[in-house]
C-alpha cells in the first residue's frame, strides 16, 4: 500500500492555492479585475485542477497520460480567459 | 527483408483506473468547458448584466464548497488507499467522511438556491441566472449521483469498485474548481 503523505500534500497544496484564489478575490474587490489578475484566478484554477489529476486521480504516474489531459485543461483555460477578455476590446 | 517494427506504445497500461472513466472525466470536462465557454460568451454580450447579477452571488459560500470538495476528495483518495489494502473498516470511514462532506456540498448550495429564491431571482430571471441554474445544478446533480456511488461502494467495497467510485468523485472536484472562478469570481 502507497504512503499517504503524497495525499497529504496535494490537500495542502490545494487549500493553500484556494487561500490564494481567496487573497486575489479580495484584492480584485467589487470591480472588474485587471486582466493580470483574471488571468492569475485562472491560472490558480488550472494548478488546483493538475493537483486534482496528479494526485487524487494518480495521473503524477502517468506522464503521457498527464500531458495529454492536461494539454486538454490548458487550451480549455486559455479559450475561457479569450472569451473573457471580449467586452474589453 | 522486412524493417523491423517497434514495438506499440502501452499507453493504457500505464493509466491508473478504467480506461472508460477517463473518457468520461474528458468529457465532462469539455461538456463543462463548452458550458462555461458560453456563460462568458453570453456575458460578452452583456457585461453591466453579468456584473451586476454575479454581485447578488455569495462569493464566501462558493470558496467555502470548494474547501468542502477538496476535502472529501481527500476522502475518497484515502479510501481508495484503504481499498487497496482490503481494509473494509477504514474504507467504510472515509467514504462516509467524502460522503459527509458531499452532503455539507448540496447544503451550502441548497442555501445559495434559497437566498436567490427568496429574493424573487430564479432561472427565468436573466440570462445569467439562467446559465448559473444550469450549470451549477447540473454539477450539483453529479454530487447527488457521487453520494449514491458512495453507498453502493459501502455495500461492495473492493478495491477496483472503490477506485472507480473514487474516479467520478474526483471529476465531481474537478469541475467545481473550473466553475468557481469562471461563474463567482471573473467580472
Amino acid at each position: 500500500m502507497t504512503s499517504p503523505k503524497p495525499l497529504l500534500r496535494a490537500w495542502a497544496l490545494l487549500i493553500a492555492l484556494s487561500l490564494a484564489t481567496t487573497a486575489l478575490t479580495v484584492l480584485i474587490g467589487d470591480d472588474a479585475p485587471h486582466p493580470a489578475l483574471a488571468g492569475a484566478v485562472l491560472a490558480l484554477a488550472g494548478l488546483k485542477a493538475s493537483a486534482i489529476l496528479r494526485r487524487y486521480l494518480g495521473l503524477a504516474a502517468a506522464p503521457v497520460w498527464r500531458k495529454g489531459v492536461e494539454t486538454v485543461l490548458a487550451a480549455l483555460l486559455v479559450t475561457l480567459f479569450a472569451v473573457w477578455l471580449i467586452p474589453s476590446l | 527483408m522486412s524493417a523491423p517494427r517497434s514495438a506499440p506504445i502501452q499507453l493504457s497500461g500505464q493509466l491508473p483506473g478504467e480506461l472508460i472513466m477517463w473518457i468520461l472525466i474528458v468529457s465532462e470536462v469539455l461538456v463543462f468547458g463548452a458550458a462555461l465557454t458560453g456563460f462568458l460568451g453570453a456575458r460578452a454580450l452583456d457585461p453591466a448584466l453579468f456584473a451586476q447579477s454575479q454581485a447578488m452571488l455569495d462569493r464566501t459560500a462558493g470558496a467555502l464548497n470548494t474547501v468542502v470538495l477538496i476535502t472529501s476528495g481527500f476522502c475518497a483518495a484515502m479510501a481508495s488507499r484503504a481499498a487497496q489494502g482490503a481494509r473494509v473498516a477504514a474504507v467504510r470511514l472515509w467514504l462516509a467522511g467524502a460522503a459527509a462532506l458531499g452532503l455539507v456540498f448540496l447544503l451550502v448550495k441548497a442555501r445559495e438556491y434559497a437566498d436567490k429564491a427568496a429574493r424573487g431571482i430564479d432561472i427565468d430571471t436573466n440570462a445569467f441566472f439562467t446559465l448559473y441554474y444550469l450549470i451549477t445544478g447540473f454539477h450539483a446533480l453529479h454530487v447527488v449521483a457521487g453520494l449514491a456511488i458512495f453507498a453502493i461502494l459501502a455495500a461492495r467495497p473492493s478495491a477496483a469498485n472503490v477506485e472507480t467510485g473514487a474516479q467520478f468523485w474526483h471529476m465531481v472536484d474537478l469541475v467545481w474548481v473550473l466553475i468557481f472562478p469562471v461563474i463567482y469570481l471573473l467580472r
